[in-house]
């Protein structure tokens, strides 16, 4: 079996990207093209789906990335994913840590006093659901007013820069284990360089699943939420902020700020139990990070991450605890080009299963003739 | 100027519009040799966390990087080297960051500018962080208020 180049699809192919392009500029002569800035402004948190997705924190072109794939989420990382292809890597941080995180949303589930407080931030945990028919028509004048008002009679004094964890008082109530600072001396594994071949270290997987595909990684979540599995989580902390981003200085060597990325934070406690070694029973954590403001993706990680410690020590008892499955059918650029490549030619593969099908049932008719 | 360090530097101009940066540098003297130092480059940076539940280190993704390193002479001969690394995929941006740097490390004429420029990133900066801590303020949860209706589902 051999398959063969097809030909006469070219003029066709340049007509379906011009049949893509009118498509996207047909609104008529009072319409205006899209903007960087209003994309990562209005639809902020598709935008920050595919930042998270894409694996590249580079806000205008994520932006374009949306505008050019016309509002497909996985189009888009997909296109921010191939430009990260193309350029050179020219540094690491060291290790960043998000305690430094300057705070814009912040909620706990498990205490209702936490450190520092609980602020809402923006979120749509409240809202009814109904239309807000009003927007649909929606003037530029009252639409620029709302953040021109917004300062008013704000008195901001007392909000420190800074937030403490949740989890650092259940540490000092022994109901977690101890930091392990070696841990995190461990160079992490690389997925953009390396390929993963089980077993992985968590920090393979921790990468993996901050770049999955949210509905991929909601939907295994929700697996193990139903039933199949037993997390049982409970959020300690989910803080959505901004974190600086530091790199020594070329000529110091100090510690620089060369930006800050918007980050998504999940930190869960799970079912308690006893170390193997017959040591006094501890909460278990799960942990779940991405780029952006994604909650429904930061707690599905983290439940995914303690799902699959889970596997790791006591054997997977359903499949959000197999790393292998897991991992594998988390990446959307990935599962979305498996299935989008179905619909290239296979008239070689197809013609040889008609074949098959024929000669399978002259073979029956022939035995039934018999 | 503000008792800001020269780490500092980079994080406040990222704030001020783009063409307020781009005109200064501009106004600098055309008779200044400006050489590289390294190789100005852009790519990626990769973004490596400390995840805080066990300690384990892992890589979040990554970010554009632009960096350049670069010597100025003045006529007078006067030399300096400023460098810069910003978040960004335009090295003619960190350029731009790099010659403030250099010119304002070794106080070269118009470092006053530079320092200008310098606490008008710092003002904006504060803006955003007045902006988001407005937003923590506003929407702080007051559990005493539930106290009077019993708080058994708060």
């Amino acid at each position: 079996m051999a398959y063969v180049a097809i030909k006469g699809g070219g003029q066709a192919i340049e007509g379906s990207k011009a049949v893509l392009e009118y498509l996207r500029t047909r609104q008529g002569e009072c319409a205006q093209p899209l903007q960087a800035d209003t994309i990562q402004n209005q639809l902020r948190l598709l935008h920050g789906r595919v930042l998270s997705e894409g694996g590249v924190y580079h806000p205008r072109l994520a932006s374009l990335a949306i505008k050019q794939a016309q509002g497909d989420s996985l189009e888009a990382a997909f296109i921010l994913r191939a430009y990260r292809s193309t350029v050179p890597r020219l540094a690491e941080t060291d290790l960043l840590d998000t305690r430094n995180m300057r705070i814009t949303r912040r909620i706990s589930s498990a205490f209702k006093d936490i450190p520092g407080g609980q602020m809402l931030g923006a979120t749509t945990d409240y809202h009814l659901r109904l239309m807000r028919m009003e927007l649909l028509n929606e003037s530029p004048e009252r639409f620029r007013a709302v953040s021109g008002e917004w300062f008013k009679d704000l008195n901001v004094d007392e909000i420190p820069d800074t937030f403490p964890k949740v989890l650092q008082q259940l540490r000092r109530d022994g109901l977690l284990a101890p930091l392990d600072e070696q841990r995190a001396q461990q160079t992490p594994f690389d997925i953009t360089r390396e390929p993963m071949i089980f077993p992985v270290p968590r920090s393979a997987a921790l990468a993996t699943l901050a770049r999955g595909e949210q509905g991929s990684l909601l939907a295994i979540a929700y697996s193990n939420m139903r039933g199949y599995g037993d997390v049982h989580p409970t959020v300690a902390e989910l803080r959505v902020g901004y974190l600086p981003v530091f790199l020594p200085h070329p000529i110091t060597g100090k510690p620089m700020e060369i930006g800050e990325v918007e980050l998504t934070e999940c930190e869960v406690v799970a079912m308690y139990e006893a170390d193997e070694e017959g040591g006094k029973p501890l909460f278990t954590l799960g942990y779940g990070a991405c780029f952006g403001h994604n909650e429904v993706k930061a707690i599905s990680m983290a439940i995914l991450d303690r799902s699959l410690q889970n596997g790791v020590q006591h054997g997977p008892g359903n499949p959000s605890e197999d790393p292998e499955f897991v991992l594998l059918h988390v990446d959307g650029i990935e599962s979305m080009g498996f299935c989008t490549h179905y619909k290239m030619p296979h008239y070689v593969t197809f013609q040889s299963d008609m074949d098959r099908l024929r000669a399978t049932q002259a073979k029956q008719s022939q035995e039934q003739g018999e | 100027m503000s008792n800001l360090s020269r780490e500092e530097w980079v994080s406040a101009l990222s704030a001020v519009p783009e063409q307020s940066l781009a005109r200064l540098t501009e106004r600098f003297p055309r008779s200044w040799k400006v050489t590289p130092k390294a190789l100005p480059q852009s790519g990626l940076g990769m973004l490596k966390l400390r995840e805080t539940t066990l300690g384990d280190a892992f890589y979040l993704g990554e970010f554009p990087l632009a960096t350049c390193w670069l010597r100025v002479t003045t006529e007078r001969g006067e030399q300096a080297e400023g460098c810069a690394l910003v978040m960004d995929d335009r090295v003619e941006r960190a350029e731009h960051m790099a010659l403030c740097d250099a010119v304002l490390a070794a106080r070269l004429p118009g470092w006053e500018e530079v320092a200008a420029l310098i606490e008008e990133g710092i003002e904006l900066r504060a803006r955003q962080s007045r902006e988001r801590k407005a937003i923590l303020a506003r929407t702080r949860v007051d559990f005493s208020l539930l106290d009077d209706v019993g708080d058994e589902d708060a």
